[in-house]
């Protein structure tokens, strides 16, 4: 089922061909996001300057019957930016304007392709920042993550996209652009805003938002603390709650992470401790520093074996890099590596490692764990070797331990998403009704499912066998899309 | 059943034989050792201007597996792409996976240049590049007041491209600042002995862009690493290091220049090989990994590249000794890719600029972006090297600095050319030993 | 409705079961009720045959401390939970003024109403982390979860937010929480409006992290400061600096006259608005407000206004770029409920016949906007 080149001369019109890349090699580009496994090469990629090239691409697609899926910088780990055979990729790369820095009302409107990085880059001077800060900050659009809503180490104590954002502008899936939130928390109706966000690019495309910013802190207070065991470090971290504290940030890594960042970027971390926590506070300085003695004592309280304070915004950073590098860094320690992402109850966290350590064991595979302690997110990275035959085994090692956290009352994601990728196991967290009803909102976006179709929800066609680590995706098997 | 995310290859699968030739195709570990994260994105020149996937280190790394896994060819997207690609290597440093994206352009641009023909004009323009700039003689005589081609009607590629193609030929001209005969025709001295102690002994590099365009550069390295303790060798036979037939791929030349530098340089009893130009420092700590699988020069290549340092790196590890006086003025350090990403050179340049009292050392916004010299490519991309250069003056500009610093004669001659386009061509644009040397010396800052 | 409620079939469940039972039974148009705190905010609801009284699903379902979550049934009276909560020196960071009036989680939920520290908190779109809802077709629906980080499918929950009613009834909702803070302060000034903006500002431009900030039209401006023991008076005497001369920390409960302000007064219409923080000031100084409180950090305001001064409150507010909804307002009063429609009007009709396509939930709510 090619593209009719009806369709096509109508989609590459809208923007005319500076705009477009159509070459068979040269959309080979954009066959993937972060998440390589899957694979579909997209019929057209059109890559508009403005919002109001965004809509007349949407246009000529809707016009036309023709599935779209937006991109931005392609680091989703859930195949969320995966193409559509015969389909367009609408890339919001050049969509990168700061448009507005409005710091009496503490907020910016940006472009989809703004990094979430630059944001905070270009509001600094004003003593304002932006707070959801995923670990990949300084290349994943603020596009994405109004896609992804996504956290980051701070969100325990900020929140996540969801909580930052005021307002977007978007291009519904008919092309047609509209404003979903406002000026201020205020709703005229239901938050349409809010289910927009995180819905996967399902619903639309993104193209402006206005972001809430937030004061800096007026002190910021790191640690770094070893620890003898994984549950000793997860007592303290029940510990600094149950004390009342509500730190910025707890991330904790076991003994695999801390060796693979250390040796990534050479942050300071203690090469074969057990478990290493990083905490960090902030706010009025009366506050913080005495909630940092506390947290100290917490920490001498369960056998701290190291306690490193940041002595300056250099070592900070330092101690932060050597975390926010962890995933990538992992390749150092293996040849392959899954990463995976499921969210627990936190107060069963110790529970959730024991398990994903058994599992390991008796899988014959080594598991890395870096995780965000304070809100039961886990970040488990199973190791293998392709070239030794692992791959089935990690895969299924790595299948398991999310359907496990759903198991002990979590989430199938924290931050990924379910893009293509855990489509096929949403019917593990959410009864046939619920998955339904999410359907109706979708229909009411995209009664013609032309919006990223394929993910976020299961569909038969897509969820009849368990996709491997890299089979063609069904849809560039059978060339035909799965119209929702 | 869940997918699990997050794998650490692309796993392509092969369907044919690779598109590359035998000889030092790109690797199958280094282009799995990519996982696709995109962290080298932002840092990507060519993705921050355009913003397409494929003129980014992730998407080359992509076609660079495609044709390696048979499933496209050399010619067409590939090459457009590694061609449009700077080499300033900003993504190496970005990587958080260890991704050697030097050494994959490294044995992909020389794939290239054998594999698939150029259009005759762009084969004729290259050819005079390359038929000019390694040679100090041809380099002098259009540093000369006139028209380029009136003085260079004796290199044959020149005289083909000027009848051909003048505005390519203008363009060329373009870049080259004005230099006095005076200083286009100096020579260093052959030895230079240290002011007081010994604390070793090094041989200088002279370049041929560097000595002919910035000779003032090399006396100043001269005279500071002398005050500094060293007596320093400039041997007067040397010649091109071969970096910018390097880094275009032009590896049959390259290695030949590589060689007689090796050839010339090992004999020096030397602790280091000194240079202060980025990119010849960067492609002579190469030559190890150019040469490993020559058997007559594998070792010797390995030992003069361990040798081989930057002028800030020996200054830095001695630590200063010759008395300094103040220079009291804003300077902002432009880190050049070649010595920044390529070596990994960023905190001794500072360490030696700190070291000069009263000093305010500025760091510029957007530090890690080249500033579009990139060796030849402001030659043959212009448009793109225009966008990346006026943003990186505007950079400059933002900080407000009295002063310019960077360690690389490309950088100097291209944030140099649009610096002057705004309204400041008052600013000075310097090497940093020549700011170090004037505050030793006790002398007024250079203008140039 | 009390006028009507002798017509009406009254379905008060005491379990999901019931509630779905009770739906899928009655046919015709059906109003959702919890404790009656705000039955006449929003628009005129129409004539209906059934009220669904959600008081009949009350108390926790489950609450582990320490995981700082606690799922409720939506009929649960916000006042009892938060009593509940204490024991364990936790809450919900919610303080809207009806909530010390009985108001229910659910009905809550669904008027999208907040109180001053929505400033750093967020309103019930940012705490509610799950949601189980009931549709006219009887589907139960579940979205969310009991963990504070979960991007699973469609957050329907933020969909329920402020639907007045008209999408589902809200059965289950489950919660995030936080620490109830050790120490709270409030530093008072009296100032009028202008000035207190001028304040405001400067307040919320430093690192002092204030909780709220509201400015009352008794003339006074009320800074509020979450703490601890050891931290808070060192907080207060900072923040009473940065306000000047006139500023001094409040005694216990200065809140209450903010709470009274938000309920309005006799016989006025109550408009709720919300616009950019620096334009409030001037969208109130326009309005002939008989009361108001304004959150000068957040934008949004509670103000009184004669019947008569709606309709034109409504276009100044959204000449200001911003939004209104009538609250209470006199029983005959006839005046638009809502200001013009947003741009995304018609994705709103298609949620609302995706999900209740007969129109059976809450009739007229989002009159004059002809959603159903």
């Amino acid at each position: 089922m090619a593209l009719d080149p009806v369709a096509r001369a109508a989609i590459v019109a809208a923007l005319g061909p500076d705009d477009v890349v159509d070459d068979p090699v040269q959309t080979r580009a954009y066959e993937c996001d972060g998440l390589t496994g899957y694979r579909v090469r997209p019929e057209i990629v059109l890559i508009p300057r403005d919002a109001e090239a965004v809509a007349r691409a949407v246009k000529a697609c809707h016009r036309n019957g023709v599935p779209f899926v937006a991109r931005g910088a392609g680091t989703g780990l859930s195949g969320g930016a995966l193409p559509v055979a015969d389909g367009v990729v609408i890339s919001l790369a050049r969509l990168k304007r700061v448009l507005e820095v409005d710091p009496e009302n503490r907020r910016a409107v940006v472009e989809p392709g703004v990094t979430n990085l630059e944001i905070t880059a270009a509001v600094a001077a004003h003593g304002l920042y932006y707070a959801p800060d995923p670990s990949s900050q300084q290349v994943c659009t603020i596009g994405g993550n109004v896609a992804e809503n996504s956290g980051g180490a701070h969100c325990l104590k900020y929140g996540f996209t969801t909580n930052h954002v005021l307002s977007m502008e978007v291009v519904l899936p008919d092309g047609e652009l509209v404003t979903l939130g406002g000026d201020s928390p205020e709703q005229q109706g239901p938050d349409l805003r809010g289910v927009f966000l995180g819905s996967e690019g399902t619903l639309g495309i993104t193209t402006k938002i206005t972001v809430r910013l937030l004061r800096t802190p007026e002190t910021v207070r790191t640690l770094l603390a070893d620890f003898p065991s994984v549950a000793e470090a997860g007592e303290v971290v029940s510990d600094i709650v149950a004390a009342g504290i509500v730190p910025a940030a707890v991330e904790m890594m076991d003994t695999l992470a801390i060796e693979a960042a250390e040796e990534a970027v050479h942050a300071g971390y203690t090469v074969g401790v057990p478990a290493a926590l990083v905490v960090e506070l902030d706010g009025p300085i009366e506050q913080c520093d005495a909630e940092f003695t506390q947290v100290k004592e917490i920490c001498d309280a369960h056998g701290c074996t190291r306690l490193h304070i940041a002595g300056s915004p250099e070592e900070r950073a330092a101690i932060w890099r050597g975390r926010k590098a962890a995933f990538a860094a992992v390749g150092r320690i293996s040849p392959d590596y899954f990463v995976q992402d499921g969210v627990v109850p936190r107060t069963r966290l110790a529970e959730v490692l024991g398990r994903i350590a058994d599992m390991g064991d008796e899988a014959g595979l080594r598991v890395a764990n870096v995780f965000h302690a304070g809100d039961g997110n886990l970040h488990p990275l199973v190791l293998y070797s392709a070239a030794a035959g692992e791959t089935e085994r990690a895969e299924e090692l790595s299948g398991a331990i999310a359907e496990l956290c759903v198991e002990l009352g979590g989430s199938l994601s924290g931050e990924h998403g379910i893009g293509t990728d855990k489509a096929c196991s949403m019917p593990k967290m959410y009864g046939e009704e619920d998955l339904a009803v999410m359907q109706r909102v979708r229909d009411a976006f995209d009664p013609e499912g032309i919006c990223n179709p394929g993910k976020v929800l299961p569909t038969p066609r897509l969820c009849g066998e368990r996709p491997g680590k890299y089979r063609p995706h069904p849809l560039e098997e059978s060339g035909v899309i799965e119209r929702l | 059943m869940t997918t699990p995310a997050g794998s650490a290859d692309t796993n392509l699968p092969q369907t044919g034989p690779s598109a590359f030739d035998e000889h030092h195709p790109p690797s199958r570990e280094l282009l799995d050792d990519c996982v696709h994260c995109g962290f080298c994105l932002p840092t990507c020149p060519t993705y921050q201007l355009w913003g397409e996937e494929m003129d980014s280190p992730r998407g080359r790394i992509y076609l660079m597996d495609l044709a390696e896994k048979g499933e496209i060819g050399l010619e067409g997207p590939l090459r457009q792409h590694i061609d449009a690609c700077l080499g300033c290597m900003a993504c190496v440093t970005a990587c958080p996976s260890g991704v050697q994206y030097d050494k994959l352009l490294e044995s992909v641009r020389p794939q290239l240049e054998r594999n698939v023909p150029r259009t005759p004009s762009d084969r004729l323009f290259r050819e005079a590049i390359f038929a000019l700039f390694p040679y100090k003689r041809r380099l002098r005589a259009a540093a000369l007041p006139g028209a380029l081609y009136q003085k260079l009607a004796a290199v044959p590629a020149v005289r083909k491209l000027a009848a051909k193609l003048p505005g390519r030929l203008a363009a060329l001209e373009s870049l080259l600042p004005p230099v006095t005969v005076r200083e286009a025709f100096a020579t260093l001295p052959v030895h230079t002995s240290a002011v007081g102690d010994r604390r070793g002994r090094v041989a200088l590099l002279s370049g041929c862009v560097q000595d002919v365009f910035f000779h003032r550069v090399n006396e100043a390295t001269v005279r500071v690493l002398s005050a500094e303790g060293l007596d320093v060798l400039v041997p007067r036979d040397q010649q091109c290091c071969g970096a910018l037939e390097l880094h275009a791929g032009r590896e049959d030349p390259a290695l030949a220049r590589a060689k007689r530098t090796i050839e010339r340089f090992e004999r020096l009893d030397v602790d280091h090989v000194v240079t202060n130009v980025a990119g010849c420092g960067s492609s002579m700590k190469d030559y190890a990994h150019l040469l490993a699988d020559d058997p007559e020069w594998a070792v010797r290549a390995k030992e003069f590249s361990a040798r081989v340092r930057d002028v800030h790196e020996v200054l830095a590890e001695l630590g200063p000794r010759a008395p300094r006086s103040p220079v009291a003025a804003r300077v902002a350090y432009h880190d050049a890719c070649h010595l920044g990403h390529a070596q990994g050179v960023r905190t001794q340049p500072r360490e030696v600029l700190r070291s000069i009292p009263e000093l305010e050392l500025l760091d510029i916004p957007e530090a890690a972006l080249c500033c579009g010299s990139a060796g030849i490519y402001n030659m043959i991309m212009p448009d793109a090297a225009d966008e990346l250069g006026k943003r990186k003056a505007d950079n400059v500009r933002s900080v407000e600095p009295a002063v310019v610093v960077t360690a690389n004669p490309g950088c100097l001659l291209q944030i140099g050319k649009h610096l002057k386009d705004g309204t400041d061509g008052a600013l000075p644009l310097l090497h940093p030993v020549q700011l170090l040397d004037a505050s030793i010396r006790n002398v007024p800052v250079p203008r140039s | 409705m009390s006028d009507r409620e002798g017509t009406l079939t009254a379905l008060k469940p005491a379990s999901l079961k019931e509630a779905r039972e009770a739906v899928l039974d009655t046919a015709g148009r059906i109003s959702v009720a919890g404790a009656g705190t705000a039955a006449d905010w929003a628009g005129r609801l129409g004539p209906v045959d059934a009220v669904f009284d959600t008081t009949g699903l009350s108390g926790v379902i489950t609450h582990n401390p320490g995981d700082m979550t606690v799922s409720v049934h939506a009929g649960t009276p916000l006042r009892a939970l938060q009593e509940e909560l204490a024991k364990h020196g936790q809450h919900l960071s919610f303080d809207a003024a009806r909530v010390a009036d009985g108001a229910t989680v659910g009905g809550l939920v669904a008027t999208a109403d907040a109180g001053p520290s929505a400033l750093v908190h967020g309103t019930l779109r940012d705490l509610v982390i799950g949601a189980t809802t009931l549709l006219a077709d009887g589907a139960v629906v579940r979205s969310g979860g009991h963990v504070i980080k979960n991007v699973a499918g469609f957050d329907l929950a933020k969909l329920l937010h402020g639907s007045y009613g008209t999408l589902g009834a809200l059965v289950e909702v489950v919660l995030r929480l936080h620490p109830v803070p050790k120490a709270v302060g409030t530093v008072v000034v009296e100032c009028d409006l202008a000035e207190a903006a001028r304040l405001g500002r400067e307040v919320l431009a430093s690192q002092l992290e204030p909780t709220a900030v509201e400015w009352l039209s008794s003339g006074r401006l009320l800074v509020r400061i979450d703490s601890t023991d050891e931290a808070l008076p060192a907080r207060l005497e900072r923040l009473t600096r940065l306000l000047g001369d006139g500023a001094a920390v409040a005694e216990a409960d200065v809140w209450g006259e903010h709470a009274a302000l938000t309920r309005g007064t006799e016989g006025a219409a109550v408009l709720r608005i919300g616009v950019k923080p620096s334009v409030l000031p001037g969208v109130l100084e326009g309005l002939p407000a008989a009361a108001a409180t304004a959150g000068l950090g957040t934008g949004v305001a509670t103000v009184s206004v004669p019947g008569t001064a709606v309709a034109e409150a409504h276009a100044a507010v959204h000449a200001a770029g911003g939004t209104s909804v009538l609250r209470s307002r006199p029983a005959d009063l006839d005046a638009p409920a809502w200001g013009p429609p947003p741009s995304a009007l018609a994705v709103l009709k298609a949620v609302k016949q995706r999900f209740d396509p007969d129109g059976r939930f809450g009739p007229g709510r989002y009159d004059p906007w002809e959603i159903s």
